[in-house]
């Protein structure tokens, strides 16, 4: 799978040799860079609207990787990183991936298997990013019926029939009939079905 | 180890002050320190073997980065011969770059007698800087330089005062791994004593020590560190009296430790141990 032309694999190392030599690797594949010297660097360049993924030293001075891949966690980042590091290191590995890393080479490592991971990240930074669009756009849509239509979505989702729903809220059913069909439009849902699943997205928490 | 009970029974001889014994013992005892003197230098690059693992795998990173993305270009059509130029001469750069650092490993495991010899004093700081920068970036303190440019060659001997230096920084490094905030610096310096000799000092931003440490700073087997042998700074100290010098300390301002030695610019005859 070729990357997406707006996806961009930041390397972040300390060591300028290293730094470039990944660099000028990453481009003979055709994959588009950049590179940086420092995890402050990164950040203060960071657009966490930016398709891609991190290539980052685990040891740096000033702010480490596993520092800079805290701070991305606090900030609700959802760039995948895969740290390399210089040191067979398990505790700082593990350490790593327990912080939710994507995944973890030790340098010197061979192209083929840096580049396969980097694809991988690229496709999940693409699918997380894809979901995280579909959801906004379903909580937007739901999040513009009104309060009767809601009410009458509550009811839709579990299952109850129009004369059931009308008797609840105390209209008729041809008023029921109607706001159905305001829910069903306004969210774009094909199906009963598809409604549920929709509501479950933008409320993962609600009890059924 | 029997160069450690060989000592103990001399310092502790030493200590009690038994005059005719302790001139016969600090004879031996100068034997002994030059024999540990060797023993320490091999533990100072046992602890440094880390990071220096740690600096040459940069090199060697980067040449095979360079040389897999030459085989990927090799496939192209039509080959661009700029870029794997650019990439072979990327190389070829990493590798002296490795061979240096093998070279400075070497230098400083070359166990030989004693022997002073013109000397470029902020060369050999450079080199130690080199060495020992590797260690402290990766404990996040910062190794600066602050060099008289204008010294004379010095007479003295290379491998044993960049021992020292490297074991002054190597303390300096452990006082400052318990500073927790604000500034982490080492400071090399090089210059001329008020008494014109040759003054080099490493000094940090740390916590200092203490007027009961001081007391006891050159005492063999005294040590702060846990797991400390106490014999870095005694040996250190014999080194530089062995080139006619003294290794003093004092505060740093505004804070930490500070550690000198003066080398007289004229070669003097090694002094006695007592």
């Amino acid at each position: 799978m070729n990357p997406a032309a707006n996806q961009i694999i930041f390397i972040v190392d300390d060591d300028e040799s290293v730094r470039e030599s990944l660099r000028f690797l990453l481009r003979s594949v055709g994959l588009a860079t950049r590179a940086l010297g420092s995890a402050g660097e990164f950040l203060s360049g960071y657009d966490p609207a930016q398709p891609g993924c991190l290539v980052l030293d685990v040891r740096m001075p000033g702010m480490s990787g596993l520092e800079l891949q805290q701070e991305l966690n606090r900030r609700g980042a959802v760039i995948p990183v895969i740290f390399i590091t210089g040191h067979g290191d398990v505790p700082m590995a593990v350490e790593a991936l327990q912080q939710g890393a994507f995944d973890f080479l030790q340098k010197p490592f061979r192209d083929q298997d840096l580049i396969d991971r980097i694809r991988k990240a690229l496709a999940r930074d693409a699918g997380v990013r894809a979901s995280l669009r579909s959801h906004e756009q379903i909580r937007a849509r739901l999040g513009s019926l009104t309060p009767r239509e809601h009410e009458v979505l509550d009811c839709m989702i579990r299952g109850k029939p129009n004369k059931i729903i009308a008797a609840e809220l105390g209209v008729s059913q041809r008023t029921v009939e109607v706001h159905r069909a305001r829910v069903m439009e306004k969210t774009g849902a094909d199906s009963l079905a598809h409604l549920v699943r929709m509501y479950l997205v933008a409320d993962p928490d609600h009890n059924l | 180890m029997k160069e450690d009970q060989a000592l103990t029974a001399m310092a502790q001889a030493l200590r009690q002050a038994d005059a005719p014994v302790a001139g016969q013992l600090a004879n031996d005892y100068q034997v002994v320190l030059g024999q540990m003197l060797n023993v320490s230098r091999l533990a100072t690059i046992g602890e440094m073997a880390a990071g220096i693992a740690h600096e040459l795998n940069q090199p060697l990173t980067a040449i095979a980065n360079y040389s897999q993305a030459c085989d990927r270009l090799l496939d192209q059509d039509p080959i661009d011969t700029g870029d794997l130029h650019m990439a072979l001469g990327e190389i070829t750069r990493e590798a002296v770059r490795a061979s240096q650092i093998m070279r400075r490993l070497r230098n400083l495991s070359r166990i030989n007698e004693m022997s002073r010899a013109p000397t470029d004093v902020n060369a050999m700081i450079h080199e130690v800087v080199a060495l020992a920068g590797v260690d402290a970036r990766a404990h996040d303190i910062r190794l600066a330089m602050s060099l008289d440019g204008n010294l004379p060659l010095v007479e003295l001997d290379y491998i044993q005062i960049q021992h020292v230096l490297l074991n002054l920084i190597r303390n300096a490094t452990d006082a400052l791994l318990q500073v927790r905030t604000g500034v982490r610096e080492i400071q090399v310096r090089s210059g001329l004593s008020a008494g014109g000799a040759l003054e080099l000092a490493v000094c940090d931003t740390g916590p200092g020590l203490t007027a009961e440490v001081q007391r006891q700073l050159f005492d063999p087997f005294f040590s702060t560190k846990p797991g400390g042998t106490g014999l870095g700074l005694p040996i250190s100290h014999s080194i530089v009296r062995a080139h006619g010098g003294t290794l003093g300390y004092r505060h740093n301002t505004p804070q930490g430790a500070c550690f000198f030695l003066h080398i007289p610019l004229q070669p003097v005859s090694p002094q006695n141990a007592t």
